[in-house]
């Protein structure tokens, strides 16, 4: 039975190039760096491909509080880590959007609204968004992003989503748009092309 | 609705639909840059191919030849740091991308529908054309099939299907040459050829056969034994004469006639050309031909014999000639003439006559050198001897032709082995080679040039031959001389450096549409059997056993 997409937010903050979300949500349902997930857009009739690049959980007063104790109790730490006052935020790139005809790889025409739902992207849509690699040069003209790491990760995670006999496949054709990209700078190139080997 | 097969049929099997690669740069004259697909091998190409160019834009065919295979990347600092090559991911992923293979090709001609003949190109496909390896039919299209005028001397490289025809008709109309190191297989090339002129009877030939490798059986370096042109054609139509009866006996050749060549019949033009042979110095030569105005047609012998001193003496008080010339023109006679047998005192055999009438009924004659052959000076007198009294025949035949009194010559074909002998820049301006190539088609005859140093030869010469027919060369300077005359050709320096070491030709010039490396035809059984021969009645020719080929594997 296809796997169902989990929601792992809503929208806090957004524009065409990215959004934010968050949730309080369980250690173990955080989207993990370099992923895949949608968020509505255009009343349902779309949905934004967002690449997670950020994971933040910001402090409160009451947990700053608690850190000053020499000893914290069990119960104190579960509090402060499932039931928090702050929800956990998560960041991701704009890099494609899905309508009626399917995935594109461009910026989408409209930003998700405030709190529409963020699901995680399941490894069959993954795999049919990542059949073609031209939203790598967006995740490169990203600024002040951890792009080679990015890059890296989320190309990683594109082969585990798909069946063992064609991750090699994948990883090298992934490698070469790679290197067709950054074919004047040899070091970095080297670098990520390191990183989709590292975790295999 | 046709299935694929008849629409194989009638349009040839469809191409392959990946590319090969696609065009990036170039232009008409220097060639195109092709990018090749990293998915081919590019160990699985080689210089020699053919490829066909779909333009992007028109869809016209364009049909070209590989002509060099580099190795090229994006950057420069893959050279500076190469990827670990224990790391084969990074291998894989840089191969075709970062580092990729180009090939340079000549596009040489156009292939449209609307044509029936393949047209040279007088422009060059669009940027990013695909590039495909061409089809057996592609490559059929181009050479055309065979028949009378058209000759089988080869298949294109990893073509063995298909046929390079040679226009005969072309090739014999202006003077061509057949070059390639020593043991290149010339001389069978060259056999192989001289049988297509003879069985088509387009021109007869006249063979200076220096080495006995034309006219009767010969072998090759293993001991094999191949069949000359008077076997291949038992019927006439090849004469051979020799100069040296007792080797050609010994040999087992049949031979139609002896040539023999009278001290009188000798003129001073045909001992000029010796002259660096002999050791003659400019005065020297210069001195033959007042030696042979006061001695008269008895010149050699009054030189050579000395009964008639008295008459040598007299001129040397004339003071015209001093004595240290004469007595140097007669020590260099003296130490060659009279060593060669078949200069004999008197007239010699008359054969002359005989030879033009032979060539003139389409008798090809093969002239056997037998041991003369290995005295270079003897060759080249035979040979410019002969040359020179046929061609003035031709000339004579020709203006006769030309004032509708007589019939036109037959065309005639010389076959000069040792050519640059004959054609050095030293010579070939006044001697009868250098006017033949020079006149092309005028008189009726042209040359066969047979050299392993083609940068021997003048460069008028040269930029005049008209069909090039190249074995391995790797000398320089013989390979920009094989080139020489020839436009866009340049390219094709890497192909001609890179044949193999046997039966494989570049072949450029009048008689092929565009220049093409064959793997020329097994001189063997089915050879003779192309050329008409019928074993069954072959009782003078050894028989050669079915796997007999000249190159064996």
């Amino acid at each position: 039975m296809p796997e169902s997409p989990k929601m792992i937010g809503r929208v806090t903050r957004c524009s065409t190039r990215g959004f934010v979300g968050a949730m309080q949500i369980s250690e173990n349902a955080l989207p993990v760096f370099g992923s895949l997930c949608q968020a509505e857009a255009q009343g349902g009739r779309s949905y934004v491909v967002g690449l997670v690049y950020d994971i933040s959980i910001t402090d409160d007063q009451f947990a700053r509080q608690l850190a000053a104790l020499d000893e914290v109790p069990q119960e104190q730490i579960a509090d402060g880590q499932l039931n928090r006052q702050v929800p956990v935020e998560f960041s991701a790139l704009a890099v494609g959007f899905h309508d009626d005809d399917g995935f594109h790889q461009s910026l989408p025409p409209q930003p998700p609204l405030t709190l529409a739902s963020v699901f995680s992207m399941v490894p069959n849509d993954a795999v049919d968004f990542t059949s073609e690699l031209h939203f790598l040069q967006m995740i490169l003209n990203a600024p002040q992003l951890p792009v080679d790491e990015l890059l890296a990760t989320s190309l990683r995670l594109s082969a585990q989503a798909r069946p063992e006999e064609e991750r090699e496949r994948f990883l090298l054709q992934a490698g070469r748009e790679v290197a067709r990209l950054l074919a004047q700078d040899l070091t970095r190139l080297e670098n990520i092309l390191r990183g989709l080997r590292a975790k295999e | 609705m046709s299935d694929s097969s008849e629409l194989d049929a009638y349009f040839g099997p469809k191409r392959d639909e990946r590319p090969l690669g696609i065009v990036l740069d170039g232009s008409l004259s220097a060639g195109l840059q092709v990018k090749l697909d990293p998915r081919y091998a590019i160990e699985k190409l080689a210089v020699g191919r053919y490829v066909v160019i779909q333009s992007r834009i028109t869809g016209s065919t364009f049909f070209g030849i590989i002509t060099d295979i580099a190795l090229g990347a994006t950057t420069p600092d893959l050279l500076h740091h190469p990827p670990d090559a224990a790391d084969t991911f990074l291998l894989d992923v840089y191969s075709g991308g970062v580092a990729y293979a180009t090939l340079h090709v000549s596009p040489m001609l156009m292939l449209d529908e609307e044509d029936d003949q393949p047209r040279p190109i007088k422009t060059i496909p669009s940027h990013f054309s695909a590039i495909y390896e061409a089809t057996a039919q592609d490559v059929a299209r181009v050479f055309g099939e065979e028949d009378d005028e058209h000759f089988y001397i080869g298949t294109p490289l990893d073509m063995e299907d298909v046929q390079v025809n040679l226009d005969l008709a072309r090739f014999v109309e202006r003077s061509s040459g057949v070059f390639g190191k020593t043991g290149t297989g010339k001389s069978f090339v060259t056999r192989t050829i001289l049988a297509g002129i003879i069985r088509s009877g387009l021109a007869s030939t006249l063979i200076f056969d220096m080495h006995n490798d034309y006219g009767w059986s010969i072998k090759d370096e293993s001991g094999r034994e191949y069949k000359g042109l008077r076997q291949l054609f038992p019927d006439g139509r090849v004469s051979v004469i020799t100069l040296d009866e007792a080797t050609s006996r010994a040999r087992g050749s049949k031979f139609d006639g002896t040539l023999t060549i009278g001290y009188e019949e000798i003129e001073p033009e045909d001992i000029e050309l010796l002259a660096s042979l002999l050791g003659l110095s400019d005065i020297q030569t210069g001195a033959l031909y007042f030696l042979y105005r006061r001695l008269g047609k008895k010149w050699i012998s009054k030189l050579l014999d000395e009964q008639y001193e008295e008459e040598i003496q007299n001129i040397l008080e004339s003071g015209r000639i001093v004595g240290g010339t004469l007595g140097a023109i007669q020590r260099k006679l003296e130490s060659f003439i009279p060593r060669m047998g078949f200069l004999v005192p008197g007239e010699g055999s008359k054969v002359v006559d005989d030879i033009f009438q032979r060539l003139n009924i389409g008798t090809s004659v093969v002239l056997e050198f037998g041991n003369y052959g290995n005295t270079l000076a003897a060759y080249v007198l035979v040979a410019n001897y002969l040359t020179r009294r046929i061609h003035a025949s031709y000339v004579h035949r020709k203006n006769l032709a030309a004032g509708k009194k007589g019939e036109e010559p037959r065309p005639l074909v010389i076959v000069i082995e040792e050519a640059h002998k004959f054609l050095d820049p030293s010579v070939a301006g006044h001697t009868i080679f250098g006017n033949i190539a020079r006149e092309l088609r005028k008189y009726n005859v042209t040359l066969l040039i047979v050299d392993q140093r083609p940068s021997g030869i003048e460069d008028e010469v040269m930029s005049q031959i008209g069909t090039r027919v190249t074995c391995l060369l790797d000398n320089e300077a013989d390979i920009r001389a094989v080139f020489s005359g020839v436009s866009g050709a340049s390219a094709l320096r890497e192909v001609l450096a890179r044949l193999d070491t046997r039966q494989q030709a570049l072949i450029l010039g009048h008689a092929v549409p565009m220049p093409v490396v064959v793997r020329t035809r097994d001189y063997d059984q089915r050879f003779y059997a192309a050329m008409g021969m019928d074993e069954t009645n072959d009782s003078a020719g050894q028989k050669p056993s079915g796997e007999d080929k000249l190159f064996p594997d």
